[in-house]
């Protein structure tokens, strides 16, 4: 399961999704939109997205989890629009046959979600707002 | 000439004030044409147009790459998506 939303993300279906009778284990990590960054108060994120270029990106980093890691199934949401406080931005669940593996392809594939996928956010401060530059994504070689 | 679609997002698209711009470009021109292109109509988006990243057809591709006719352009700040 991949998706670009602008609706609030639900884990169950998610969680169905990676879900399998020879899985021992699900990992599921939730990014949520945090009340401050480097020292200032955020009042709301905004996200923008490519989002043809994110969902082939997403599977792009599913792939890559999968010839890493000895993992079951992968699923990754992403929403975009104005996000409050507290609410979830990003959903990745990762299922394998034991708990060692999911973790941490879990971990990988946020890591390199933040690299490769063509998302953005922007803070709203009191007194402003600034969209966030990450991280440039690698350009292959030809 | 080709005319060549290009998508912007975030910075990019607040500071030129669109989603998608069409930009006429020599033929045979690379991607580093086309954002001298966009320097000179948008002087405002120079800065931005230094990281970002050119992709073709939903793929990053190098400053080198030359455009074709019809290509799906979009210029990528660097990105900053998941939490």
């Amino acid at each position: 399961m991949f998706e670009i939303t602008d609706q609030p993300l639900d884990p169950a279906p998610l969680v169905e999704a990676v879900h399998r009778d020879d899985a021992g284990a699900i990992a599921l990590f939730y990014g949520i939109v945090r009340n401050e960054n480097l020292g200032r108060r955020v009042q709301y994120l905004e996200y923008d997205a490519y989002p043809e270029m994110a969902m082939k990106k997403m599977r792009e980093v599913a792939d890559e989890v999968r010839a890493k890691f000895p993992v079951l199934e992968i699923g990754i949401v992403h929403r975009v629009g104005r996000l409050e406080i507290g609410e979830t931005s990003l959903l990745v669940a990762v299922s394998s046959g034991h708990r060692g593996e999911s973790f941490e392809a879990c971990h990988y594939a946020v890591d390199r979600i933040k690299q490769i996928v063509p998302v953005w956010k922007k803070e709203v401060w009191e007194d402003g707002s600034e969209w966030i530059e990450g991280h440039t994504p690698e350009v292959p070689a030809r | 000439m080709p005319s060549v679609s290009v998508r912007l997002f975030a910075s990019l698209r607040e500071k030129v004030g669109e989603r998608q711009v069409d930009v006429e470009v020599p033929e045979g021109a690379d991607v580093r044409a086309l954002y001298r292109a966009l320097a000179e109509r948008y002087p405002q988006v120079r800065p931005y147009l230094e990281t970002a990243v050119c992709a073709v057809d939903e793929e990053y591709v190098t400053a080198a790459h030359i455009l074709r006719d019809g290509d799906r352009v979009a210029l990528i700040p660097p990105v900053s998506g998941g939490c």
